[in-house]
């Protein structure tokens, strides 16, 4: 029979797996994201699937936990994750992990194989037997398995030393199946970032999330404001997070969570091959991720003081900066940015962007222009300050197509420009001096209009940033271009 | 026990359904002009089925098809498509068809709500006892999102009036279980485009296409030529429509053949709503593909082109961005070419580079407001969001006149250039002070029939490395 413990409650961290960049573990980067989440957090989860067990060594796993153990000193419970691909991998890991002093084990389904639930059942049973308190663990999406209720349901109530069942599926009907089954008598976490208020308003005893990472404070308030039956407070932090943990689930939660992280200003690198950056998490989630870190009340990026030099004088502003982000931004001649955003297919956005001074090259092109072929191509000034000439980059064709380059499309460049001239990328002294050629498109085969304004939005805010900022760098462009796919370059 | 019907063999295609523009009504004399057209190929004809758009039609269109379908046959067997989602309802419309003539129903497993294993069987049954009508069974999917169960087929198998089972899921293991349990009693027909050839291979009976109105002749060859056991020569004409074949499959199915159709003269009209004629399932760049495979089938003429790839004095080619040969000299800009591949695949690029400050970064920002119609310059990137540096365009050299020349300039040679940059930026050949300070536009000469996209980013990535060689040597 399991049972509840009292420590097994509140939020946990999944925390990710920091490396050097010689790829061994980061010591010191892992304890400096244990100090920076302690404060904010009931209990420390290493080694779990944000923490790459599956690309670590059973001697890398070990000495993450010993480090995190260390770094803990008891303040909070560990729970590490111990689970392993057969039976007598994840039994001698788990023994050693009860010999180290962990508190628990958190042990996903056995993977890549796929066994059935009868022998499922065994290997939890056989994990129950070492002694250690037990938590399973369901996350179909990377184990391909999704835990029977009664599968679930039979374990939890038949082993010895299991506390409780943490589930990522995201699926309520399951979750709410293991509270009609065995609430009271174990502990049921959900450890899917995007449903996690709704899963602690229906019962759930707490939540072990990747996204805690990052925002753990945020995760303590829903957690904290739900215990005192405040539902309006904890639906408005989940909502005010909604888009950013999203981000972190779907696109790539480890390498989402180590950028972001490093956004914030902690030392971590890159996920281990083979996932990379600007896989699937993609360039242009992280600069989305970038701005949900910036928002009032999430508050993980800081404005800094930046200095603009536009050459004849020079402009001081304050910006949301990463540790990338130059303090002095030079070369107004001519600035150059990309954006994409997408999906869907039809009316995702790519935006080619130049910035520069009005009495340079941009300037005289966007006044040659105007005054010569600009009525025939349908260009189109939609801002004056900063002055901005809007440039189909597709000819446009039909009535719809207008409709939805000129208004909708310009729409979401115009938001652009002004919230990059409210969050200080656009400072007020310069509006005058710099001007914007935007090439933008839409699909022939575009119809939401809200998506086309949308994705103009970002694309040419993200490219914005990427002008000013001078990114990708030549560093990025080396390290990725192998990999690099671009989207056009195969037949269907 | 069934009896196998001598007929149910061969190439048969299912047929669109023609529509008027606009009102979206039944067109007549379209139909019987497409039934024309393929009739000479066939073994019979399929009407009102899946790629016939059979959801969005009436009873009394459905009825009228295999009318028209029986006249226009010339005594080949029509198969009369009559799937429903009830059962009450494939009832009414396997009657019809009898009433209308056809040889046999094609009868779909009952969709969107999901009966159980016992309910599809009872619905076949109810079907083929109370019509005196042979029935084939249909097992698609993709679109009615169950499979037919084979122990279910089994046990139908044994209806006298079961006579075969159209298989479109393409997935060779059920049919190839379908073989072992039932085909001794029943003919099997594959419906996949893509796999008619191992599906023959394994024991179907025929083929049942959207593609084979399309190009029956290459059916009948395949059919014919496994027949014989020739195999390599079956294989060599399966691989000639493997592309298109893939397309109506998975992007854009009957509202892709009506595309072909159209571009090969038999205007079908549109496909009814909400499917669009293109933008929804097929998408614009999915049509210019098949263009160019109806191209590649000699199903459509193809137009010689007149074009020459830029000569004479290097850096007295880039006037359409207005520089001069002095202003290469006077202003220090590098200029490189580079020329690669043979035939359709040669490509020439020719790039200048130079400072933000001279009257290339002018050019720069010009090129970026359209100036040269057909000629869009655009921001090389090695994908979206990986923008080079030095900032690159890409400026096509001949204009582009349609979507498929668009794409590979877009696709392949955006990259393979993007590339070779990058290429040349980790082995030092272009200077640091350039990443920040200078711009470059190349020119590329494409050859407006170029269609192998492996090929061509090869020769790109080959003449743009000789082009920045020359440039910054």
């Amino acid at each position: 029979m399991g049972y509840k413990t009292d420590w097994f409650k509140g939020i946990f961290p999944a925390l990710v797996t920091p490396f050097t960049a010689d790829d061994q573990l980061d010591e010191a980067a892992y304890r400096e994201l244990i100090r920076f989440v302690l404060p904010h957090v009931n209990g420390m989860v290493p080694c779990g699937t944000t923490g790459e067990f599956s690309y670590m060594t059973l001697e890398e796993r070990q000495q993450a936990i010993e480090v995190c153990l260390d770094e803990v000193g008891g303040r909070v419970p560990v729970l590490a994750g111990t689970g392993c691909k057969s039976t007598r991998e994840t039994v001698a890991l788990t023994e050693w992990a009860r010999d180290a002093g962990v508190t628990g084990a958190l042990v996903v389904a056995p993977y890549f194989l796929k066994p059935t639930f009868n022998e499922i059942y065994d290997h939890f049973q056989a994990v129950d037997q070492v002694g250690l308190p037990l938590v399973l663990y369901n996350i179909p999406q990377c184990a391909g398995t999704h835990f029977r209720w009664w599968t679930a349901e039979g374990m939890l109530l038949d082993f010895d030393h299991t506390i409780g069942i943490k589930d990522s599926s995201g699926d309520l009907p399951f979750m709410e199946a293991m509270f009609e089954k065995v609430k009271g008598q174990v502990a049921i976490f959900v450890g899917h970032d995007e449903v996690v208020q709704a899963a602690l308003a229906a019962g759930a005893d707490g939540a072990i999330l990747a996204s805690a990472n990052l925002i753990p404070d945020v995760w303590q308030r829903v957690y904290q404001a739900t215990l005192k039956g405040d539902l309006e407070t904890a639906q408005y932090w989940q909502q005010r997070v909604q888009k950013l943990v999203r981000i972190v689930v779907r696109c790539g939660s480890t390498q989402a969570v180590k950028e972001g992280l490093r956004m914030i200003g902690l030392p971590i690198g890159d996920s281990r091959h083979p996932v990379m950056p600007g896989g699937a998490f993609r360039r242009e989630d992280r600069d989305e991720l970038r701005l949900q870190l910036e928002l009032t009340g999430v508050d993980k990026i800081k404005q800094v003081p930046v200095t603009m030099d536009l050459g004849s004088r020079q402009v001081e502003t304050s910006i949301f900066a990463t540790p990338q982000t130059p303090r002095t931004i030079t070369g107004f001649t001519l600035k150059v940015g990309e954006g994409f955003a997408g999906p869907p297919f039809q009316e995702l956005a790519h935006v080619d962007l130049l910035l520069g001074l009005k009495d340079g090259p941009v300037g005289r092109a966007i006044e040659r222009s105007l005054a010569g072929w600009g009525e025939e191509r349908g260009l189109q000034i939609i801002n004056e300050r900063p002055r901005t000439l809007l440039v189909p980059t597709v000819t446009v064709r039909t009535a719809k197509q207008r409709r939805l380059f000129y208004e909708h499309a310009a729409e979401g460049v115009n938001l652009a420009i002004k919230l990059s001239v409210e969050d200080g990328f656009l400072p007020e002294g310069i509006l005058d001096d710099v001007v914007f050629i935007v090439n933008a498109f839409v699909h022939p085969a575009a119809s939401i209009a809200k998506r086309v304004a949308f994705n103009n939005y970002k694309a040419t805010r993200y490219a914005i940033r990427k002008a000013l900022e001078g990114r990708p760098t030549v560093e990025e462009l080396i390290r990725e271009k192998a990999a690099a796919r671009h989207p056009f370059r195969y037949a269907p | 026990m069934p009896i196998k019907l001598p007929w149910l063999k061969g190439v048969f295609p299912a047929l669109v359904t023609p529509f008027v523009k606009k009102t979206e009504a039944f067109d007549e004399e379209s139909y019987r002009r497409l039934i024309r057209a393929c009739l000479p190929h066939v073994d019979g004809l399929v009407t009102s089925g899946t790629t016939g758009e059979f959801p969005y039609l009436t009873r009394e269109e459905q009825r009228r098809l295999a009318e028209i379908g029986v006249e226009e046959a010339g005594g080949k067997p029509v198969i009369a498509g009559c799937g429903a989602s009830s059962t009450q309802e494939a009832l009414t419309l396997t009657r019809d068809a009898k009433e209308a003539g056809a040889s046999a129903a094609l009868i779909v497993t009952p969709y969107f709500l999901h009966p159980s294993d016992k309910g599809v069987y009872q619905h076949f049954y109810d079907i083929a006892t109370g019509v005196d009508l042979p029935i084939i069974l249909y097992n698609i999917p993709q679109v009615m999102d169950r499979y037919l169960p084979r122990t279910v087929v089994e046990d139908l198998a044994d209806l006298p009036n079961v006579v075969g089972l159209k298989d479109s899921s393409g997935d060779l293991t059920y049919t190839m279980e379908l073989l072992e349990y039932v085909g001794d009693r029943i003919d099997l027909f594959v419906g996949h485009d893509e796999v008619v050839l191992p599906a023959l291979a394994g024991g179907v009976s025929g083929m049942i296409l959207a593609s084979a109105q399309v190009y029956p002749e290459v059916w009948q060859e395949v059919l014919r030529l496994a027949g014989e056991g020739r195999l390599a020569e079956a294989r060599a004409r399966q691989r000639d429509v493997q592309k298109l074949s893939r397309i109506f499959c998975r992007y854009g199915g009957g509202v892709a053949v009506k595309a072909a159709l159209k571009m090969m003269g038999l205007d079908v009209g549109p496909p009814r709503k909400p499917l669009k004629s293109v933008g929804g399932a097929l998408i614009h760049e999915t049509r210019a593909e098949i263009r160019l495979e109806l191209e590649k089938l000699g199903k459509i003429t193809v137009e010689e082109p007149a074009f020459t790839y830029p000569d004479g004095p290097l850096a007295a080619r880039f006037g359409d961005l207005e520089i001069t040969p002095e202003m290469v000299a006077a202003q220090s800009m590098h200029v490189g070419s580079g020329t690669a591949g043979e035939g359709l695949n040669k490509v020439q690029i020719d790039i200048i580079a130079g400072g933000k400050q001279t009257a290339l970064g002018d050019a720069y920002a010009l090129q970026l407001t359209y100036p040269l119609h057909g000629r869009e310059a655009l921001t090389t990137i090695l994908e979206p969001a990986l923008t080079v540096s030095p900032a690159t365009l890409l400026l096509p050299v001949l204009p582009q006149k349609n979507l498929r020349q668009a794409n590979m300039i877009y696709g392949p040679t955006q990259s393979a250039l993007a590339r070779a940059i990058v290429d040349a930026l980790e082995a030092g050949r272009i200077p640091s002070t350039a990443v920040d300070d200078d711009v470059m536009i190349a020119l590329a000469t494409v050859h407006p029939r170029a269609l192998d996209r492996h090929a061509l980013y090869q020769s790109v990535h080959a003449a743009a490395t000789q082009a920045l060689a020359q440039a910054f040597q």
